[in-house]
């Protein structure tokens, strides 16, 4: 699975690529992709959600793919994008990462290990100690409405295989809004079997989140979500933890 | 009497906007405003002096007038939000249909021939066509 060039071990998978889906995060794209280049051999493609700064030219310098969205269609929007990218080209395994430096790029021989076991079909890089007090009370408050066993539903360092990608890049996903709830209770319908690995995450480098960034909007998502996994209680079934 | 059904028809429809979120029928961002108007015909069924006494407060003589001003005005203003949210989508839509004419017409310059249409294309899931 690894090879060792320099003195650095260079992850490769065949058929893996790697979306991120950025909007105005030119401070930070370039150095993102570059450290996905430097721990693996894996494609990048780029997502563009209508930025309005040059991390178009930023993406495409760094040497990645850029897909630009001729309107917003928000993070998981951008993401459907490029696993339908993914799926139009053939991709086996679809990495998602954030745009802003918290995920690390050294952590993906961790992340992809149970999927090159075949012990999950999805993993999810979890990070339970971040977040504030208030986060950790709306995530509880998640798990408990959607019954979703996992530890951290809001990561978007995730790893999704042919199957998953197949399930969301369909229409019922356009649907959602947001990653978190509705992905995974759509992907435990399908009996995807998704596993949660533990791996460090470093605080954004710069910008703010898209959805704690005003009361009103953190108000949306959690009524949003709330409902959204009050109706979906009981599609999933649960997997032994 | 009329409280009862009141308070059934906020159950139901209640009921209504779960089964039709869960089967990928309503988007969550409209079953939020559904359901919160579900609740508030629930609560005014279960509770009908709430505004008997709110009409009292307000001087207004005939309650079930006041019910019904309150209904009207809040019916408008969610026609009014989902006309603006309809120029909305109609620009997002005239946009992209003008961005994928200029796409084919730089790509029909760069290949030499006219593309096909999109229902040739091995696109797999991309059943767009079935959802408006």
């Amino acid at each position: 699975m690894t090879t060792s060039t320099t003195n650095k071990p260079v992850l490769s998978l065949p058929h893996c690529i790697v979306i991120i889906p950025a909007f105005n995060e030119s401070q930070d794209i370039a150095y993102v992709i570059g450290e996905i280049h430097k721990h693996s051999n894996f494609p990048v493609v780029v997502i563009d959600d209508a930025s309005t700064d040059d991390t178009i030219i930023k993406a495409k310098q760094a040497g990645a793919v850029v897909v630009p969205l001729a309107v917003q269609l928000g993070a998981w929007g951008a993401t459907q994008t490029g696993l339908r990218y993914a799926l139009k080209n053939n991709y086996s395994y679809a990495i998602t990462m954030d745009a802003d430096g918290q995920h690390l790029a050294e952590s993906l021989p961790i992340l992809l290990q149970p999927i090159i076991n075949k012990e999950a079909d999805v993993t999810i890089g979890s990070c339970t100690e971040r977040g504030s007090v208030l986060r950790k009370i709306a995530w509880s408050l998640m798990k408990k409405v959607s019954g979703l066993r996992l530890e951290d539903l809001t990561s978007g360092f995730r790893v999704y295989d042919r199957r998953a990608i197949r399930r969301l890049a369909a229409w019922q996903a356009t649907l959602l809004e947001y990653q978190d709830v509705g992905v995974l209770a759509m992907l435990q319908a399908s009996g995807i079997k998704i596993k949660d690995v533990e791996v460090e995450m470093l605080p954004r480098r710069h910008g703010m989140s898209r959805i704690f960034y005003s009361w009103t909007s953190v108000f949306y998502y959690m009524s949003y979500t709330l409902l959204l996994s009050f109706t979906k209680r009981g599609t999933t079934h649960h997997q032994p933890h | 009497m009329v409280a009862i059904i009141t308070s059934i028809i906020g159950i139901a429809t209640a009921i209504i906007i779960v089964v039709l979120i869960r089967r990928d029928h309503l988007h969550v961002r409209y079953g939020l405003w559904w359901m919160s108007a579900a609740i508030v015909f629930s609560l005014l069924g279960l509770f009908p002096a709430f505004f008997d006494s709110f009409a009292k407060y307000l001087g207004v003589s005939y309650p079930p007038m006041l019910a019904l001003t309150v209904g009207v005005v809040i019916l408008v203003i969610k026609i009014l939000v989902m006309d603006i949210e309809r120029s909305r989508n109609a620009i997002r839509l005239q946009r992209l249909t003008q961005r994928i004419a200029l796409l084919e017409s730089d790509l029909r310059e760069t290949q030499g021939k006219p593309r096909e249409a999109d229902n040739n294309s091995n696109h797999g899931e991309l059943d767009d066509a079935r959802h408006k």
